[in-house]
């Protein structure tokens, strides 16, 4: 017997934790896989540089979006006022611009719209914070409090004339031949990476998630951190919608956030299911996004109806979060 | 095996037909041979024997992580073992399910009596069977109710099947769940730490129903952490060390001296020795005048730079509600805090470590724990303020951070893969250490610790006793509580006793007697 167990301990060293690297790199590895596919199907046209640009561009918007929401699910939050916050941000930049030409330059409104978001955002934390309702159906209320003002502001009506050519250079310009939206989601993804893994904010957020209770008795001020992380994570959404704006060259006052939402909460969700497995991350967020990319751009330069987009996608979410929960579920 | 007896083998359904069974009968209703379970990276159980005999109250020891769930588990048909027998009644089975066991006669009361509290307790009681319809449709409540009472009647409990089970006492609802398992026909019942959330009377009514239902011919195993339940209780004890059997004894063998030493192995000490008498000259580092808030009511006490002060009570006492007060954790009503000869007024636990006053509360994993984080983060919590670059940003100065939590982990011995590794990896006396070693590096003066030797096992423990009294030599105030009250004369220089929110006592040197504070705790005129 003790033969055998000499064996079986030398075997468990060299056993391979399937489970455990699907749960980490099982998101990397299908992007790999997707990566090989889409070459392979499409060699001339999928794996250049061009289309990798294209694909970062056509994510740019989500991206910045689901950056700013991953700071708020690292502490438990899920906003779903993104969407109106989106629209907002776009709505209110076009809006200052042509009413108020003389006076507003495309800094100051940008300004100006990314504060009124970062306002809403910070009173979608007093809700959750002091009046202890849960950020699910605050963010839900504000988002239709937000929707509803700027439908009333606007009278429904889309702002197409008027808007500077200033204004159109943060969606469509480029810097160093990489174009502008790009740019944007990177520096959000880094400043907000920073925040997340380097800053004493971010190690509390992160504690705060994990126990409200352990951070509080541990002398953190956990009522002050749910204005923060929400109203970080409007502003992104704002930034997001502004973009957005900036690339139609419209500033729209419905519509425009809502096609981002689920595939924003998709980027992240999936995020939460690689490298670290059930912690919301930045990289992993990254990750989520231009999978979410790759899979649209990929399906529609091989061909195939856009329907199948959404159902991959589908798939895919449920795929990654059940590696990540098969990890979880084994530990206890 | 040497079940040969070929007169009993009573049919499975009929529990009462064995009620019958001669005392001291040698028959063994559970019987596990050199049962050993591998889980990759570990051997949780390596060749382990156990015998229950018929109507026979088995108590089962050892430190975490010593086998115990691993074999409750096994038994109970939740898991499979790599090697070994497990005969019920003499008869070799292959549990492959968790039915399989409960068809068999086996029921597992969990600590927390796995009952649904927004039900009835007849709804409880028939919960994992099909309950009595009309018309096969619709439940047939007076014959459930029947059912209930007839089920309650044979436990012994006197009360309303249609009570909700969050109404109940803590001995109730641990009786409600044996009803339930003895109403599945079990005559195997596993008890695993029954006993955890009940008062010292409540474990003697709880008690008395065991004895009866053994002598009607059920079989218990009882887990416990408590020695003193195990010495009242157990007909016979086995104890598991690194998953094997470190020994049995019958009620007559049993000694304290020769369990503990059975539980915690030969090499390591056991700590006898008490603090009591021992002088403290210390400044007075926190001083309560008239406190109020919540249960706790008048509370006055000076609490001196060396000392180790114990706050003891039963549960609702205000002993442990004192402390959250102390801590701000509660709303402070009224009353004076003086902390290092300074008045205080600490609005939230934030105003409190600012104080110097450290707070390890009783649930580790729902109020101190980070899961899923590293030991690192979860000793470095409070004290990131000292490792910012600067007031704005506050980037966190890893290197620094990780240099502060290794040099803790290092002094208090904590045993872990890395500072990187997850806390959830670490044993619970480990996980405490790391806890206690937050404080310990926020630099707090004033130590409040809500039981904290609390689920944590034996070897453990002196660990932790001898780190409180170092925290104390170090020139820091210790207030302690525990829910076992041996544990104040061994810890305590000082004791003050709780009952009903108000101070009834206070005990010093070699008064401090677990009789003494037990006799203060729970009231003269309550003697049973």
């Amino acid at each position: 017997m003790s033969a055998s167990v000499g064996l079986n301990s030398s075997d468990r060293k060299a056993r391979f934790d399937l489970p455990a690297w699907l749960a980490r790199f099982g998101t990397l590895a299908s992007l790999a896989l997707l990566l090989i596919v889409f070459s392979l199907a499409r060699p001339d046209v999928f794996p250049t540089i061009d289309n990798l640009l294209n694909i970062m561009n056509q994510v740019s918007i989500l991206g910045t979006m689901a950056f700013g929401l991953t700071v708020c699910l690292v502490m438990g939050l899920f906003d779903l006022s993104i969407a109106a916050m989106a629209t907002l941000g776009g709505y209110v930049a076009t809006f200052l611009l042509v009413q108020y030409p003389d006076t507003i330059g495309v800094p100051e409104a940008v300004l100006i719209s990314l504060a009124v978001a970062a306002v809403i955002g910070v009173f979608n934390g007093l809700i959750v914070s002091y009046l202890g309702i849960s950020a699910f159906i605050a963010t839900l209320a504000t988002g239709s409090i937000i929707t509803g003002a700027m439908l009333g502001i606007s009278n429904s009506k889309t702002i197409i004339t008027g808007i500077p050519d200033e204004f159109l250079i943060i969606g469509q310009g480029a810097l160093f031949g990489v174009s502008n939206p790009i740019v944007i989601m990177l520096a959000i993804g880094v400043i907000l990476w920073l925040l997340l893994e380097h800053t004493q904010l971010g190690r509390h957020l992160y504690a705060i998630g994990g126990s409200a209770e352990a951070s509080r008795l541990s002398g953190i001020a956990v009522k002050r951190y749910a204005p923060i992380a929400l109203a970080i994570c409007a502003v992104c959404a704002a930034l997001g919608g502004l973009m957005a704006a900036s690339v139609l060259g419209a500033g729209r006052p419905q519509g425009v956030g809502d096609t981002y939402l689920l595939n924003a909460f998709a980027a992240v969700f999936i995020g939460a299911s690689s490298l670290r497995p059930g912690k919301f991350h930045i990289v992993g967020t990254f990750i989520g996004v231009m999978l979410i990319g790759i899979i649209n751009n990929g399906l529609s330069v091989m061909g195939v109806p856009t329907y199948w987009q959404y159902i991959v996608q589908g798939v895919l979410l449920i795929i990654a979060l059940f590696s990540a929960g098969l990890l979880t579920m084994r530990r206890r | 095996m040497s079940v040969s007896s070929p007169e009993t083998r009573p049919a499975p359904s009929t529990p009462d037909g064995a009620a019958l069974l001669a005392d001291g009968g040698a028959e063994i209703a559970l019987e596990v041979k050199g049962l050993v379970k591998e889980y990759p990276g570990t051997r949780a159980l390596d060749g382990v024997d156990l015998q229950i005999h018929r109507g026979e109250i088995h108590a089962l020891l050892g430190e975490n992580g010593a086998g115990k769930s691993t074999l409750i588990r096994l038994i109970c048909g939740a898991t499979r073992p790599t090697e070994g027998q497990i005969l019920f009644e003499g008869r070799l089975v292959e549990l492959n399910s968790p039915q399989q066991a409960q068809d068999l006669g086996v029921a597992v009361v969990h600590q927390h009596f796995n009952l649904v509290p927004q039900l009835s307790v007849a709804e409880n009681l028939f919960l994992s069977q099909t309950l009595p319809r009309r018309a096969g449709l619709f439940v047939n409540w007076s014959a459930t109710e029947k059912r209930a009472r007839k089920l309650l009647d044979r436990v012994g409990l006197k009360i309303d099947p249609w009570t909700e089970v969050s109404k109940l006492r803590p001995d109730e609802s641990a009786m409600v769940a044996i009803a339930k398992a003895i109403g599945s026909d079990a005559r195997i019942i596993i008890m695993d730490e029954p006993t955890s959330a009940l008062l010292p009377a409540e474990v003697s009514i709880l008690f008395g129903h065991m004895r009866r239902l053994a002598t009607e011919g059920h079989s218990f195993l009882y887990v416990s952490h408590r020695l003193a339940e195990v010495f009242e209780i157990a007909d016979r004890v086995t104890v598991l060390r690194d998953g094997r059997r470190a020994g049995a004894w019958t009620r007559e063998e049993m000694s304290r001296k020769t369990i503990i030493r059975a539980i915690v192995g030969g090499d390591k000490p056991w700590v006898e020795d008490t603090d009591a008498g021992r002088a403290t000259h210390g400044e007075p580092v926190i001083v309560a005048d008239a406190l109020a808030g919540g249960r706790v009511r008048d509370l006055s006490f000076e609490l001196r730079s060396g000392e180790i002060l114990g706050f003891a009570g039963l549960p609702g006492s205000g002993a442990e509600e004192a402390l959250d007060l102390l801590f701000a954790r509660s709303a402070v009503l009224s009353g004076q805090l003086t902390v290092h000869g300074k008045p205080v007024t600490l609005r939230s636990p934030r105003d409190a470590k600012n104080a110097g006053i450290a707070l390890v509360p009783k649930n580790r994993h729902t109020e101190s724990l980070l899961a899923g984080a590293s030991v690192r983060e979860n000793i470095s919590l409070p004290n990131l303020n000292r490792f910012v670059t600067d007031p704005v940003a506050r980037f966190i100065r890893r290197g620094r951070e990780r240099a502060d939590s290794q040099e803790i982990a290092t002094r208090l011995a904590i045993k872990m893969p890395s500072i990187e590794a997850s806390i959830d990896s670490l044993s619970g006396g480990n996980q405490q250490k790391a806890i206690l070693g937050r404080w310990l590096a926020s630099g707090a003066k004033i130590f409040m610790l809500n039981s904290p030797t609390a689920a944590v096992d034996i070897g453990a423990k002196a660990d932790i006793y001898n780190l409180i009294r170092q925290i104390a030599a170090s020139g820091a105030g210790v207030i302690f509580t525990s829910t076992e009250v041996e544990e104040f004369p061994r810890v305590c220089q000082r004791v003050i006793v709780f009952r009903d929110g108000v101070v009834v006592g206070e005990l010093a040197g070699a008064n401090a007697t677990e009789a003494n504070i037990m006799h203060l705790a729970v009231g003269g005129d309550d003697e049973r």
